[in-house]
């Protein structure tokens, strides 16, 4: 039997303001704080239209390869329900502002039916009584349709993925799916032949991972009543976050009646070139380009990885790339700097670190004047206090000895006490020269620079006359 | 005591020279309205206009409108002042902010006397479908006064005040104008902001002046123009003094009249007044040729299908949950709206909202709705191709004149056809007025001047020129 998946992504964009009046955009304030009349719907009021919406939506249109819509308009949709103040929602039915784009994912294109604009409603709290917050009506929305061509979950998380990423890139949103700035829908059908089968959509879903959950739990579903031979009913589900399930939460209305008619109050929107050449100057890099850069570097597969899926770190990576030898950058990020926010649960900014001291520590790893061990403990105090490195090796005593001359006096100097172990070595003891080596070490308080040190050592020895023993 | 019968300039001079104060207006006013019976305002401002008149003795009498009083149609917010559209589901309504117009008025030191009386969300042509009863024809108290702005113009027809705001979907200005001997003018689309305008059909929809006669009416159609960034409909176009061409020769304007304005579904009295008149203007050297502009017959069917498609989307936020009418009989939230919607809206607003709602319902859409937004883009062809051609458009207002109370409210079709000759200027959003022009048994006949986009000064130019020629007295006899 083979499954067939649609997603529908709603994607709260960040914009100062709501799309239709001037009100902040920034829901979690203290409840109705940042409203308005408009965003309260009262008599009168009209919408006002923010450019800067328009702008987003159409960096997400070239991120996402749509074609855009160069002449569009607003609809309304038309609704009852508390948690909408007109009665009727503006968005974009006849044309979205994207149409026909894809996104690429490991192996296959996921292609895209549709990108619109749309406000918010506001949020319904329901206790005893129900509540309404209108910080969120009229906040900016962008829904991404994508067409009914995923076919397993592994597909669906993977396109999920890589939207979240792609959109987080663009800068336009948090795309937290957790507090809602991020929003899946999947319609999920099952067929036994040629047809598209019956679909049931599953609202109502939590996390990226817990799409996967829902659709395999969907698949399932539908399977075993089709083997039963029982028809599947259209119908509308949500997650079940607690027993992992799809609960039926309504059967589809027949003919789910909008009644969408152009939007009177906003005049046709027109894109000429030199906004969309305006918009396509200010578009940041995105992953793929980053990716292929971070492959020509050389910089292995996991610290890519890793880099990506953490903006900030990337950010960062990004802006001391030209000055820095970049695995060892990539390395220290990835692997110290990441572990310490991730320990004390801060975000880069909340440290210490700044670009000036992290390429210098770059630089004296780089130049072996400290060791990675000791580069470690660097890069903490470094997070801590933003001390300059230079200083903290210094303070530390962490210099390499790297002078050829001075680790020449410590090599003899260690040759000439432990005469017992030369000859051991000349007799062709394996042993001796680690024994030896430990020595040179103690000596030095650790702080030589091993290979050199080995390397000094090893020649003292060979040239060492068996006859002075 | 009659200043208010006085010429706008008149009282200018007088209140320069402090022979009068601007509450001498206000007090005349409100003496005025108790004497008269005609149920033409659903508040009176009567405190805060005389707190405002008192305060208005301190400043300089800065312009012609400076202290005089207004009257707003009751459909346009007023901050702090009641504004109820004469629904119950807004009958305890106080806006906390004011309309553009309202502010720009106020600029100018009007001073509001009250909200007038006017057709449930000015869904009427007659003042009948108020929730506050309907408003006297002061020429004839057994007549319909008009509607929409039913109270806007009674007050002006029985000089309460000089000026009224009016609004206008389908001649809601022009028609009781017309009916009530007043110059009303619904401005081009865009002209004049709707932000603060209870929206009926949005893009149709368009405030104008009331007033008793062309020169006034311009005068305050430059007060309210102008591009408003709260309207995004509204025109940046340059604002120029609307009086420009009062006075100036008329001799080199072209004029059409469509064959359908003069046809026999107009009254014979009607159109040989308006013969009258075409006659004087060819006299005086006007070119005047009878034209066909197509389409003009779907203007009723037109404004079924796109002004109730709207008004159904806008009326849609009277859910009883935000503000106005509250209730308390309800068991679950379809209950509330259906309760509140049901006991909130009048006959005719409920009529108009399931006609609306059933047009822009599922395969309706396409077939009324998006059919009908093709005729009318046809329609505004047709009038442009005519203006390429001509300067203005003449015809009569309305078919005849005032008629019974009562006679038109059991036929829900017939009201519409009030506005057979109003709406296709609706349709294209060009400006047009009505003047009146003549009498059929002693009741006001209208005549229709239609001009090209924002080319109110020219219709103002033709109109001032007729108003002066014909030199009617149009002052209503007591007694009447």
């Amino acid at each position: 039997m083979k499954p067939t998946i649609g997603i529908e992504v709603h994607v709260e964009l960040k914009s100062m303001a709501k799309v239709f009046s001037l009100s902040k955009n920034s829901f979690n304030d203290e409840e109705n704080s940042n409203i308005n009349v408009i965003d309260l719907g009262y008599p009168g009021t009209l919408p006002k239209l923010n450019k800067k919406v328009i702008d987003m939506a159409l960096k997400a249109c070239f991120a996402l390869n749509f074609k855009i819509n160069r002449l569009m308009h607003f609809d309304r949709k038309n609704y009852f329900y508390p948690d909408l103040p007109k009665g009727y929602q503006i968005t974009q039915q006849d044309t979205p502002i994207g149409y026909d784009g894809y996104l690429e994912i490991a192996d296959k294109k996921i292609y895209l039916e549709r990108m619109h604009i749309e406000e918010d409603t506001c949020k319904s709290l329901h206790t005893t009584d129900t509540l309404l917050n209108f910080n969120r009506a009229g906040v900016p929305l962008i829904e991404i349709v994508t067409k009914p061509c995923i076919n397993s979950s592994e597909e669906a998380v993977q396109y999920l993925e890589k939207l979240r990423e792609t959109l987080l890139y663009l800068g336009i949103s948090d795309v937290k799916i957790e507090e809602g700035s991020m929003r899946c829908d999947v319609n999920v059908s099952v067929s036994d032949n040629e047809k598209l089968g019956t679909k049931c959509e599953v609202k109502n879903i939590g996390s990226i991972s817990n799409v996967g959950v829902a659709i395999d739990y969907e698949i399932k579903r539908q399977e075993e009543l089709i083997k039963k031979g029982e028809k599947i009913v259209e119908q509308t589900r949500r997650f079940d976050d607690k027993t992992k399930t799809t609960v039926l939460m309504r059967y589809k209305e027949t003919g789910n009646d909008y009644r969408y008619f152009p939007e009177p109050d906003i005049p046709y929107v027109y894109i000429d070139d030199n906004w969309l050449e305006q918009v396509k100057n200010d578009m940041p890099i995105l992953t793929d380009e980053l990716k292929n850069k971070y492959i020509n570097l050389g910089i292995n597969n996991n610290n890519i990885k890793t880099i990506i899926a953490n903006k900030d770190i990337c950010n960062f990576f990004e802006s001391v790339i030209l000055n820095v030898n970049p695995n060892i950058a990539a390395n220290l990020l990835t692997g110290d700097v990441l572990s310490y926010l991730n320990k004390n649960f801060i975000k880069l900014e909340e440290s210490k670190l700044n670009k000036d001291n992290f390429i210098k520590l770059v630089e004296l790893l780089d130049k072996k004047v400290i060791s990675s061990k000791q580069a470690k403990e660097v890069i903490n105090v470094l997070l801590e206090t933003g001390k300059d490195p230079l200083n903290i090796v210094k303070e530390n005593k962490m210099e390499q000895i790297s002078d050829d001359n001075i680790v020449l006096d410590i090599v003899r100097k260690v040759i000439n006490n432990n005469l017992d172990s030369v000859k051991d070595f000349k007799e062709g003891k394996d042993r001796a020269i680690k024994y030896l080596m430990g020595q040179v070490m103690k000596e030095s308080k650790g702080q030589i620079n091993p290979s050199l040190a080995n390397e000094t050592l090893i020649s003292e020895l060979n040239k060492f006359d068996v006859n002075k023993l | 005591m009659r200043y208010l019968d006085l010429d706008i300039k008149t009282i200018n001079e007088k209140l320069k020279s402090k022979e009068m104060k601007p509450v001498d207006l206000v007090n005349e006013a409100f003496e005025r309205i108790e004497k008269t019976n005609l149920n033409c305002f659903i508040t009176l401002n009567k405190e805060e206009a005389i707190k405002q008149a008192l305060e208005l003795e301190k400043k300089d009498v800065d312009n012609l409108l400076f202290g005089l009083p207004i009257a707003i149609k009751d459909n346009i917010i007023t901050k702090d002042l009641r504004t109820t559209a004469a629904s119950h589901i807004l009958d305890d309504f106080i806006p906390v902010y004011d309309a553009t117009i309202i502010s720009k008025i106020k600029e100018k030191n009007m001073i509001i006397i009250g909200k007038t009386n006017m057709d449930e969300f000015a869904m009427g042509s007659t003042g009948e479908t108020s929730y506050f009863g309907n408003t006297l024809n002061p020429w004839d108290n057994t007549l319909v006064p008009g509607g929409s702005s039913s109270g806007s113009a009674v007050c002006v027809a029985a000089r309460i005040t000089p000026f009224a705001l009016g609004t206008d979907t389908g001649g809601s200005i022009r028609q009781p104008s017309s009916f009530c001997g007043l110059v009303g003018l619904k401005p081009t689309y865009g002209r004049v902001s709707r932000y603060g305008i209870i929206a009926f059909a949005s893009s149709l929809d368009q405030a104008g002046p009331i007033t008793r006669n062309v020169y006034e009416n311009a005068l305050l159609l430059n007060v309210i123009s102008g591009f408003d960034e709260n309207d995004l409909t509204s025109s940046k176009k340059e604002v120029k003094d609307f009086t420009c061409l009062i006075g100036q020769d008329i001799s080199n304007l072209k004029i059409a009249v469509p064959n359908y304005y003069m046809s026999d579904t107009i009254d014979e009295k009607i159109r040989q007044t308006i013969l009258d008149v075409i006659a004087m203007l060819k006299q005086n050297g006007c070119q005047v040729d009878y034209i066909d502009i197509d389409y003009l017959e779907y203007a009723i069917p037109l404004y079924q299908v796109i002004a109730l498609g709207e008004a159904s989307s806008n009326l849609a936020r009277y859910d009883g949950i935000k503000y106005g009418l509250e209730i308390n009989d309800f068991k679950n939230i379809d209950e509330l709206y259906k309760n509140t919607r049901s006991l909130g809206f009048g006959n005719e607003v409920k009529r108009r909202i399931m006609i609306g709602s059933h047009i822009l319902s599922g395969e309706n859409a396409n077939i009324y709705y998006y059919k009908a937004l093709k005729v009318r883009q046809a329609m505004t062809n047709s009038f442009k191709k005519c203006f390429t051609k001509y300067d203005l458009i003449i015809g009569p207002t309305n078919t005849d004149v005032a008629y019974k109370l009562g006679t038109k409210q059991d036929d829900a079709l017939k009201s519409f056809y009030d506005d057979l000759l109003t709406i296709p200027v609706n349709m294209a959003g060009l400006p047009a007025l009505s003047l009146p022009v003549g009498f059929k048994n002693n009741l006001p006949i209208g005549m229709h001047i239609i001009g090209n986009y924002f080319e109110e000064d020219k219709i103002y130019q033709l109109a001032s020129y007729i108003e002066k020629k014909l030199n009617l007295d149009l002052n209503i006899k007591e007694g009447k």
